[in-house]
């Protein structure tokens, strides 16, 4: 499996607001993300890879690494193809 | 009066541009340079926009380019704390442009383009030389490390070019293409006739849109903004009256959608007069078809009610002569099949003659 290093897309920003919550800030587009989408999408930064966050993210949240790892890989797939994100 | 909160302001800053294309949303009526909002009452509508709840803000026109302090202007967006997005011909885009830019924080840029033959392009645009500038415009975005939209209007003219202009906006690093058809206000009235492309050529473009959008996932965002003459259903426009988006034109007015200044009967306010929380929330015209409970039948009851919020006013004005009536776009309207009609005989319409868009036109 690759172990791709994400960070946000050209353009997009991670944004909190006061009715939204905190959301992501694309062209012509907003997403609001729940908090395991924003516990997952603050940690990409370009630099940490999966792997990495999967594992410290497992530790803060006592949880299974793999599980967490399946949401990350989810999540990524998703906002990759929405255009928030590039692996 | 409404908790709705706008996403976005479409600031309009000027009506001024060098382009004369011929499907321009802008009225007709066009707004000369004198009577534009300063900077100082653009900076406190930003402020305001921001402080109502918006989150974007579409720095358009018109060319925005030609506001002597576009850098001024997004800076003051951008202090507000609001997402910039520059919505520009690309014409007045170059290296030390879009430095001055980037540095007052500006986050994205939409560039729209004509087609991919140059000489065609600048046919339509009404202005020699603007591929070239184009091209050379998003050829800065992308290396100063900018969002890139490639933003193409569709009709008769170039539809059947639609392959070559999905390849240009990935050989051009953009990260999202609109694929925009004509919507028929503004300018594009009086040359629908011209512009209106066959239903045949649409439903083949649909079909081109779906396949490049999954041949391009993950590379290139596709959005498609279908023609209503050819729907089933109407598009909530603007996403529904006063409940996503507030428009401000040039000389101040703040209106629910870009051409609802078409509608008669309305007062708009003014933002030289009046805080842009005051008339989002309580004017008359956000008000008027706000929510539901100004529908007619069909759209009253309709399990759709709340989804396309009755689509376009000002379409159904336009076709109908009733702004209140259910946008045409809609199968269950009256007059959905007088709608369909005239864009048939549009496009089997012989007309080449374009009405460029020009001040005092």
């Amino acid at each position: 499996m690759t172990d791709p290093a994400p960070r946000l897309a050209p353009g997009v920003k991670l944004r909190k607001d006061a009715k939204r919550g905190t959301v992501l800030l694309g062209p012509e587009r907003i997403l609001e993300l729940d908090d395991i989408a924003q516990a997952i999408v603050a940690e990409f930064d370009g630099k940490k890879r999966v792997s990495e966050i999967a594992a410290a993210l497992a530790k803060e949240y006592d949880a299974n690494a793999d599980d967490i790892r399946a949401d990350i890989d989810a999540l990524l797939k998703d906002l990759t193809n929405k255009g928030y994100v590039k692996p | 009066m409404t908790d709705l909160r706008p996403i976005g302001l479409l600031a309009e800053l000027t009506h001024r541009c060098p382009l004369g294309c011929p499907y321009c949303s802008n009225p007709l009526d066009l707004t000369r340079a004198g009577q534009e909002l300063d900077t100082k009452t653009w900076t406190r509508v930003f402020d305001e926009a921001a402080e109502l709840g918006a989150m974007h803000v579409h720095l358009s026109g018109g060319e925005p380019l030609v506001r002597k302090d576009i850098a001024e202007l997004t800076n003051a967006a951008h202090l507000a704390g609001l997402y910039t997005n520059l919505i520009t011909s690309g014409v007045g885009l170059n290296a030390q442009s879009l430095t001055e830019l980037r540095a007052a924080g500006l986050d994205h840029v939409q560039i729209s383009i004509q087609g991919v033959d140059p000489t065609r392009a600048d046919a339509i645009a009404h202005f020699k030389g603007g591929a070239k500038a184009k091209r050379e415009a998003a050829r800065v975005v992308v290396e100063e490390g900018l969002a890139l939209t490639i933003n193409a209007v569709i009709h008769r003219g170039n539809i059947g070019d639609l392959p070559q202009i999905i390849d240009l906006a990935v050989e051009w690093g953009a990260g999202r293409l609109e694929v925009a058809h004509v919507q028929y206000h503004g300018w594009a009235i009086p040359n629908r006739a011209t512009l209106m492309p066959t239903r045949e050529d649409f439903l083949a473009a649909a079909k081109l849109v779906e396949e490049a959008r999954k041949t391009l996932e993950g590379t290139l965002v596709i959005d498609h903004v279908i023609p209503d003459y050819y729907a089933e259903r109407p598009k909530a426009c603007m996403g529904g009256w006063g409940r996503q988006v507030i428009v401000v034109t040039p000389d101040g007015r703040a209106l629910p959608c870009h051409a609802a200044a078409t509608l008669p009967g309305f007062t708009f306010d003014n933002v030289r007069n009046k805080p842009l929380t005051e008339i989002w929330e309580t004017s008359e015209a956000f008000e008027k078809f706000r929510g539901t409970a100004w529908m007619p039948k069909p759209c009253k009851g309709c399990e759709r009610a709340e989804i396309d919020w009755g689509g376009c006013r000002c379409q159904a004005f336009a076709i109908t002569g009733n702004a209140a009536a259910t946008d045409p776009a809609c199968a269950l309207s009256p007059e959905h099949a007088k709608m369909r009609d005239m864009a048939t005989a549009d496009a089997a319409s012989n007309a080449g003659t374009y009405r460029f868009r020009r001040i005092g036109g």
